[in-house]
């Protein structure tokens, strides 16, 4: 059995979600690296505060839209005019006008599909587990707390990242240890 | 400098949107409060009236399924009525709240936010209700599969030319993406209900659906591009779901389906109905659940101009539809307009629908009517009645009357339709209910959002006017 390799990470709350979105981006001036804020409504100037490359979820919606839509008419196409041909009325076998409707709902299916898996996927949800959620006052972070994680992974010591927290703001500190992500 | 200085806000956003008096904490408890707190008298009442109706559902389902559908009124030469007249109706009720949630985040309409997750849960049960009738009249529900495209034995595909299988696949993905848009709304607050149960099983039952959110910057990074897509999907998909609903009369030959007005007229005619839906069941809800102070009289007097606006392109297409009739001099569509509609069998229940959707939102031209809530809340009732004669009235006069006097024949219900019809409404109620009592009704994370962004601009505006 492999050892479980335990990590810890220094939590931080803040008072209100403008000094959070502050002290992140001196933080990350500073050079720490993956830090993560957790907040009750995402925060204006959250996501540059932290760095964060764009969001792929466009990319992998669109992807879904257009495996939606080539599936639609390689379906209809293949099923209605050489599988299965029906003439009525002597209309054309391959008639695309009337391949639209299914094509369209099929496109926005897959694409909702895409876009809905794909924040799943991207985000690591569902994780019914994780360390933060040791931290019982860590639970206000869904209702009206503004929290600031930093891993310490990098090697600084606790203590020095509890003290720089303090220094930009945080109305309180406590470090969390769990297992390594 | 100062003139210029004093209007960062928004002129459409007047900041009584929300009362200033609430933080953060303070809106959600308020907002959470009717989750945790025991259901009053009148919640256990109305659930009981629902259930009761629910029980007529199963009643008539059961007769249905062990009779046939000959139990049902509809017959040669009405071959489609109550089936497809609520079929039609209840999708109509659900596309205000796509529309709502969807349409209004697009145009940055902030007034949306305190009512999208009403209107959501409301198309959802909507449209739980409306696919019941297609289901039930193909006779063998259990065989519903036969409607998609799977590798049967028999060898044999879907006609994909026949707007009955495009309307499969848009009800269908409507409701998967309706469902999935809900949701997607609906994960933070759970993990809001997660993080403030009092007791271990609420807590596991709110955590399993939060799916362990922790409302991470790097998640929200991610959440907030998502949902706007989600957003920008849904308003074509509700546009094409009731184009495709009007379909399935349009691409017919029979005089009063047979008119291109119909895509644009079904959809303005939805939203008319889906508002007015909305208003009827906001109203009592608001009053029972204190929120008041979120869902406003701003909002209520918003929804009754979007009620107006689509009742007049209702009015709009009811005259053109005359208009072609007349012009067009084809003697059917001419006696299907001027004679039987207006003076047929049928003619109460259309000039009942005249009443409803022609002359009473009328009515919302005045402040004082579109801020009277016992006024609203009547004449939202009196729409939704209306909009159901419509779609009575389209379905049954141009089938009972076509062509040839000798084909002709009267449509009447039997006590197996009511039973249905009623009992669906049942099944929305009590569906309703329970969203009401177990999940916040309304996106608490988006208030708390719009909350902030008011106050920085309130800010903002109290310093440039120094």
């Amino acid at each position: 059995m492999e050892a479980t390799v335990l990590d810890s990470w220094v939590l931080a709350e803040f008072e209100t979600p403008d000094v959070l979105v502050d002290a992140t981006r001196q933080m990350r001036e500073k050079g720490f690296q993956g830090m993560d804020t957790y907040s009750p409504y995402p925060l204006h100037g959250g996501s540059e505060a932290l760095g964060l490359p764009p969001s792929k979820v466009p990319f992998i919606a669109l992807c879904g839209g257009l495996t939606g839509l080539t599936t639609a008419l390689a379906m209809q196409t293949w099923m209605n005019t050489y599988d299965y041909p029906l003439n009525i009325g002597g209309r054309p076998l391959l008639s695309l006008p009337a391949w639209v409707p299914i094509t369209f709902e099929l496109s926005v299916l897959f694409a909702a599909f895409g876009i809905f898996f794909g924040l799943l996927g991207l985000s690591r949800l569902p994780q019914p587990y994780h360390p933060v959620f040791e931290s019982d006052a860590f639970r206000t972070a869904s209702t009206h707390g503004f929290w600031l994680s930093v891993p310490h992974a990098t090697g600084q010591d606790a203590a020095a990242v509890i003290d720089q927290l303090k220094a930009l703001g945080a109305t309180q500190v406590t470090v969390v240890t769990g297992e390594k992500e | 400098m100062a003139e210029t200085a004093a209007t960062p806000l928004d002129p459409l956003e007047p900041r009584d949107l929300i009362p200033p008096h609430h933080d953060d904490k303070s809106l959600n408890e308020t907002l959470l409060d009717h989750v945790w707190r025991k259901p009053g008298k009148g919640w256990f009442m109305l659930f009981g009236l629902t259930l009761s109706a629910l029980g007529l559902l199963v009643v008539g389902v059961t007769y249905t399924l062990a009779r046939g559908i000959g139990v049902w009124g509809n017959n040669q030469p009405v071959g489609w009525a109550f089936d497809i007249i609520n079929f039609v109706w209840w999708v109509g009720i659900g596309h205000a709240g796509t529309l709502i949630s969807a349409i209004l985040l697009l145009f940055q309409q902030k007034w949306r936010t305190s009512i999208n997750r009403f209107a959501e849960a409301m198309t959802l049960f909507a449209v739980m209700c409306a696919g019941l009738f297609p289901l039930l009249h193909t006779g063998r529900p259990w065989f519903a599969f036969w409607l998609f495209p799977y590798p049967s034995t028999l060898g044999a595909w879907p006609q994909f030319r026949s707007p009955l299988v495009w309307d499969v696949f848009a009800i269908s993905t409507y409701l998967t993406v309706s469902a999935l848009f809900w949701f997607v709304g609906l994960i933070p607050d759970l993990a809001a209900l997660r993080d403030s149960s009092k007791t271990k099983l609420q807590r596991t039952i709110y955590g399993l659906f939060a799916l362990g959110w922790r409302g991470s910057g790097r998640h929200w990074h991610n959440y907030k591009i998502a949902y706007l897509l989600l957003a920008g999907l849904s308003t074509p998909l509700v546009v094409s779901v009731h184009t495709i609903v009007s379909f399935d009369f349009a691409v017919s030959l029979l005089p009063g389906w047979h008119a291109t007005i119909f895509p644009p007229y079904f959809v303005a005619g939805a939203v008319f109905s889906g508002f007015a839906m909305v208003i009827t069941l906001i109203v009592p809800a608001r009053k029972y659940l204190g929120l008041r102070d979120v869902i406003t009289d701003r909002h209520l007097e918003n929804m009754n101009k979007v009620i107006l606006a689509t009742g007049l392109i209702v009015s709009y297409g009811y005259m053109m539809e005359h208009f072609i009739a007349w012009y067009s001099q084809n003697q059917f569509e001419f006696w299907t307009f001027y004679v039987n509609r207006a003076t047929g069998p049928y003619a109460g229940v259309y000039w009942l629908m005249i009443a409803c959707n022609v002359i009473t939102p009328n009515i919302f031209w005045f402040k004082k009517c579109r801020t009277s809530v016992p006024i609203m809340w009547v004449a939202s009732i009196a729409v939704n009645i209306g909009m159901w004669c419509e779609r009575f009235i389209i379905i049954v006069t141009s089938l009972s009357q076509d062509f040839l006097p000798s084909s002709w024949g009267i449509y009447t219900p039997t006590w197996v339709d009511w039973c249905i019809y009623i009992g669906t409404l049942g099944l929305f109620g009590t569906l309703f209910l329970l969203f009401l009592k177990f999940v916040p009704a309304v996106a608490i994370s988006e208030v708390k959002e719009l909350q902030l962004e008011l106050k920085h601009a309130a800010h903002q505006k109290s310093h440039g006017a120094h």
